[in-house]
């Protein structure tokens, strides 16, 4: 199946605003972001949380074939 | 209690006074108001000004989420949330929220706790541009991620205006 991921703030300087992925037929969330960091290994120290249809789904979340997957680095927090 | 709650992500200043109105309720005896502005140090860092990327649409979605949220817990009348993205010059708010209840308490503690999960879960980051620099601010310590330091070309700096 073919999986698209998107990426916000420090992950879209590094890797664009977007991928298209393959990966096999009802894959979780966290073994395409594996598979991945499997290629750029430097990605293996970031902290990621991930959504789908704008709401966070855990690492454990299968995927359906044209689903997209946002990639997010950790919030901006700050001390206000 | 999305119907009463006004959740926006903006580009531009902040409109304070159209934030409180949005809350105003006539069963309402507080209103309270949060503001988080640019700080013009952080980390040891002078500051320039913050830039702001969102997920605009799941941002806004997550904050009517917790606006929901915060009418569970407290007896709030109305909740308004707005967040700036783009460049925040030191000084200007980046984040507000205001928050009508029957009593001032609840508004408080509502507030209170509206600020702290927005920045823990609203998709929102941040990058600080300071004199020497940028850098991406992660996590809930205002301390840079993963992503290091990158120093900007020499003969670009600005000064802090504040």
């Amino acid at each position: 199946m073919r999986v698209r991921l998107r990426f916000f703030a420090s992950l879209r300087e590094r890797l664009g605003r977007s991928l298209e992925r393959n990966a096999p037929d009802g894959a979780t969330v966290g073994a395409v972001w594996r598979a991945l960091v499997a290629e750029r290994p430097e990605l293996a120290a970031m902290q990621v949380r991930f959504a789908v249809d704008e709401a966070y789904v855990a690492a454990s979340h299968r995927l359906a074939d044209g689903d997209e997957v946002a990639v997010f680095p950790p919030v901006s927090g700050g001390v206000a | 209690m999305s119907r009463r709650a006004a959740c926006r992500i903006v580009r531009r200043r902040i409109a304070t006074d159209a934030l409180v109105r949005a809350v105003r309720d006539p069963a309402a005896g507080a209103v309270v108001t949060f503001l988080g502005t640019t700080r013009n140090t952080n980390a040891g860092r002078r500051v320039v000004r913050l830039e702001y990327e969102a997920f605009v649409s799941m941002a806004e979605r997550e904050m009517r989420r917790l606006a929901d949220e915060a009418a569970r817990r407290w007896p709030v009348r109305r909740v308004a949330m707005v967040h700036r993205i783009g460049h925040v010059p030191v000084g200007e708010a980046s984040v507000a929220i205001a928050v009508s209840a029957g009593h001032r308490a609840e508004a408080f503690l509502a507030c209170r706790w509206l600020i702290d999960r927005l920045k823990e879960i609203v998709p929102i980051w941040k990058r600080e541009h300071f004199r020497g620099g940028v850098v991406w601010i992660g996590a809930q310590q205002g301390r840079p991620s993963a992503g290091r330091a990158r120093p900007r070309r020499i003969g670009r700096r600005r000064r802090a205006s504040g």
